[in-house]
């Protein structure tokens, strides 16, 4: 082909491509439009059935039987409104809720669904079944933790955090540190939904290889006040190689660390340690509120870091009369000044 | 010379221009082309999988591990809207964030607004020095009711990435987002842009967020309520200009995994990683391009797992430039940063240790992003001339130019496509016809004006001109709306 030939074939190749683009622009904008406008439409004349069960009104169930009786393809607009609005109400108005979508046949497909080649069925299905509290599906939801699209692994986090069953805590904070890991955000809200059976999965976590996985079992020890983790914390915050998993170890060990733990807060203060890594101690003796703790914070009011001295100075104030006393007695400066003035203005000093 | 022997002189050396730099020029456009088509089928894969997180009803945010966020607004001479500013960013959707605003020695009335509508009071506290600062600060204000997370700091004027250096100083949340005093976020933007930090603690150490043109949209109480075109045509063409610059460019970017251009309108940083590589450079043009060099360059210097992340969807809306000479000012400038940064990092450019970043992004940036001004202007030159002296045929020269700009409004197309399918921002039919023909009218003009404009920013760095930062004059946000 001639240079001529190959301009002229680029030229329509491109001035083509450029129509097809502006008409799938405007396809996919009248698309949404018509296809938001048929499911408005769809379930407009079963909105009032929708509100009632879901607002927990439907005392005799003629709602919920409307909604189980409603046929064609209004089911399938309506399923979807169902579960919208299942992901925001609990109780007995979401049992209802769940009750339609079984007659509707929606959650007996949910288990197949969960292998369809479509990513999009794989998640609701994923999803549906964490709404449902569908316990037997259990295996099923954690086998999704493996599937190849992100989109389906975090529906599956979520779903178990929905069955509430501590035996998913294992593979959950597994599924952290994978190669096709599902986030630390959503495995830590679905683990924080287990309840108390998690703990010794959490101790395992903490001596994970994977640091995400120790982030996440370092932050829910803390958030949780599971104890039984306080050993290997203490452990974390003194030799983790990641600096994130030991600032988060100190600030577990602020929520629910013992006298004990003082001194190893306060090793995490010394000069030598990362900066950010000496505030989180400093912060974390704060809150854990033990008095053993006077003579080490007093010592970093006059940290050359103002930071420090001023989360010290806080801290000791937050430690009542004896506290107080320490900050008293130490010789003024700006950081403690300042720490004084905020208490003051948040009421918590006179 | 006769003028036929001068016609005929400048003929011989158009036509022995054309000669030598066609094959260079036919292999330069074929590579930046490709190369957008790359941008475009990343950008479209990870459009794809948020599309599907919707579909999926499975796109939630927040939650247990999001991290405390820092909003630092830098503020100069701003007391026409600091107050609302702020107002905004307080009552941004976020379980823990903090306003600092840091008045940069301003000579208007900012401070002055600022206490009184936040009831402030000075506290004593000194700033420490984790970044580095020449300038003084003067002092600190909190709000008197001790809840409101709010903290003031006045310095002396030393400039905007200063000002943001005292502010992640006087930062006390792990994340720090710089924000303009002029610019609106969306209330989830917040929950949006810090999400692959709650995904990925350990490693994420930098996002960006798309930037769109508030112009022309409707604005209450620093809230967009209605997201409509720009009456300009200057205005309307950015609109479309952004869409492809950040919504495919960095989206492409990082998705690739060697996103180097977070915009200093709204990146969200780990403070620690801030602190460590020593804060923005007072001293740089484009300091935020610079900044995320330098953390690049930190981080993977030490051999360290780490990731830069662009979520496309959290919205910081900006008044974009409506008159020439600011949008004349900024483009100089911006290109001016472009080449001062890429100069200063060279030494990335094809290590080993640089990985993607120094074997793909930089070499595209030095080639397709700093010199295609230089290769544009040329054509720009010599394509009407060689036109004109007969040297090719009109229509050939015409059809080359079809090409050219046929393949350029491609581009702007696939970027307004993807808008549309996976956020739609523009609701009425005759915002997308505007936008559809400010992607062609870009070409007839302002395109050419660009190429100027980052030609004499170039030159004036190469010259070690003083640079002029200019006035970005604000014609404000429709408050009353329509």
């Amino acid at each position: 082909m001639s240079a001529r030939g190959i301009l002229w074939g680029s030229t329509a190749l491109v001035l083509l491509a450029c129509l097809v683009l502006v008409l799938l622009i405007v396809a996919t904008k009248v698309t949404r439009t018509l296809r938001d406008r048929r499911t408005s439409a769809l379930v407009a004349p079963h909105r009032a059935d929708l509100l009632a069960v879901g607002s927990g009104e439907d005392e005799d169930g003629t709602h919920r039987d409307a909604l189980i009786a409603v046929e064609g393809p209004a089911r399938e607009a309506l399923d979807d409104a169902l579960v919208d609005l299942l992901a925001k109400v609990r109780g007995v108005p979401a049992e209802e809720l769940a009750a339609v979508l079984l007659a509707h046949g929606a959650v007996d497909r949910a288990p197949h669904d969960l292998k369809h080649r479509s990513t999009v069925r794989r998640a609701r299905a994923a999803h549906l079944l964490g709404l449902c509290h569908v316990g037997a599906a259990l295996p099923l939801v954690v086998d999704a933790l493996r599937d190849p699209a992100a989109e389906v692994r975090v529906a599956a986090t979520r779903a178990l955090g929905l069955l509430r069953e501590p035996s998913a805590a294992p593979p959950l904070l597994a599924a952290v540190g994978a190669d096709r890991a599902v986030p630390a955000g959503p495995a830590g809200d679905a683990l924080e939904q287990l309840g108390v059976g998690i703990a010794d999965a959490l101790r395992d976590g903490l001596l994970a290889t994977s640091p995400t996985t120790r982030t996440v079992a370092a932050y829910l020890s803390g958030e949780g006040t599971f104890t039984r983790s306080i050993d290997l914390l203490r452990l974390s915050l003194r030799t983790d190689e990641d600096p994130v998993v030991r600032a988060t170890a100190a600030v577990a060990l602020g929520r629910m660390g013992r006298t004990a733990d003082v001194a190893v807060l306060l090793e995490g203060t010394q000069t030598h340690q990362p900066i950010e890594l000496r505030r989180a101690c400093a912060a974390a003796l704060g809150d854990l509120g033990d008095p053993s703790a006077v003579d080490g914070l007093r010592a970093l009011l006059a940290d050359p870091d103002p930071r420090i001295a001023e989360i010290a100075a806080t801290s000791l104030l937050r430690l009542g009369p004896i506290g107080r006393a320490a900050v008293d007695g130490a010789p003024t400066n700006a950081s403690i000044e300042s720490a004084r003035a905020v208490a003051r203005l948040q009421g918590s000093l006179s | 010379m006769s003028w036929d022997g001068l016609v005929d002189g400048l003929r011989s050396t158009v036509a022995w221009l054309m000669h030598i730099t066609s094959t260079p020029i036919l292999i330069y456009f074929t590579v930046i082309n490709l190369s957008y088509l790359a941008l475009i089928v990343l950008a479209f894969v990870d459009f794809r999988a948020q599309h599907r997180r919707r579909e999926a009803i499975v796109e939630t945010f927040g939650g247990a591990l999001t991290p405390g966020v820092s909003l630092v607004v830098p503020a100069y001479n701003e007391e026409a809207g600091i107050v609302t500013a702020v107002q905004a960013l307080l009552s941004l959707r976020y379980p823990r964030h903090e306003v600092v605003a840091v008045d940069d020695g301003s000579t208007d009335a900012t401070f002055e607004r600022l206490r009184d509508a936040f009831d402030l009071v000075p506290i004593p506290r000194e700033i420490p020095q984790d970044v580095p600062t020449r300038a003084r600060v003067i002092d600190v204000h909190v709000p008197r009711d001790g809840r409101t997370r709010l903290i003031v700091v006045r310095k002396e004027n030393s400039g905007r990435s200063e000002a943001i250096n005292v502010g992640v100083n006087a930062a006390t949340e792990p994340l720090v987002t710089m924000v303009d005093a002029d610019s609106i976020l969306e209330p989830d933007a917040l929950l949006r842009v810090t999400q692959p930090f709650v995904d990925d603690p350990n490693r994420m150490v930098a996002a960006g967020g798309a930037i769109r043109p508030v112009n022309g949209s409707r604005v209450v109480s620093g809230r967009i309520v209605k997201v409509q075109m720009p009456t300009s045509w200057l205005a309307r063409i950015q609109v479309v200009e952004y869409l492809r610059a950040f919504l495919l460019g960095r989206t492409g970017w990082a998705r690739f995994g060697a996103l180097i251009l977070i915009s200093g309108a709204f990146g969200i940083f780990r403070r620690d990683v801030i602190v460590e590589v020593g804060g923005l450079d007072p001293d740089s043009i484009g300091e935020d391009f610079e900044l995320v060099l330098r953390i690049h360059r930190r981080l993977r210097d030490e051999d360290r797992d780490y990731r830069v992340a662009f979520v496309p969807e959290p919205v910081l809306w900006t008044e974009v430039p409506s008159t020439t000479s600011v949008l004349r000012s900024q483009r100089r400038r911006w290109h001016r940063g472009l080449w001062e940064t890429l100069w200063a990092y060279r030494g990335m450019l094809f290590r080993r240790r640089y990985g993607r970043v120094g074997f793909v992004a930089l070499p595209y940036f030095w080639i397709f992003e700093l010199f295609a001004p230089l290769l544009e202007m040329f054509g720009i030159i010599i394509v009407p001339l060689a036109l004109a002296l007969g040297v090719v045929n009109v229509p050939y020269g015409i059809l080359f130019l079809v090409l050219a700009y046929g393949l350029a409004v491609l581009v702007t197309l696939s970027a307004m496509a993807a808008e549309e399918w996976a956020f739609h921002r523009h609701e009425r039919w005759r915002d997308l016809g505007l936008s559809l023909a400010a992607s062609v009218l870009e070409n007839f003009g302002y395109r050419q004006l660009t190429v100027w404009w980052r030609l004499e920013g170039w030159w004036a760095s190469l010259r070690r001109k003083k640079q002029v930062w200019g006035v970005m004059t604000r014609t404000g946000f429709d408050e009353a709306g329509g």
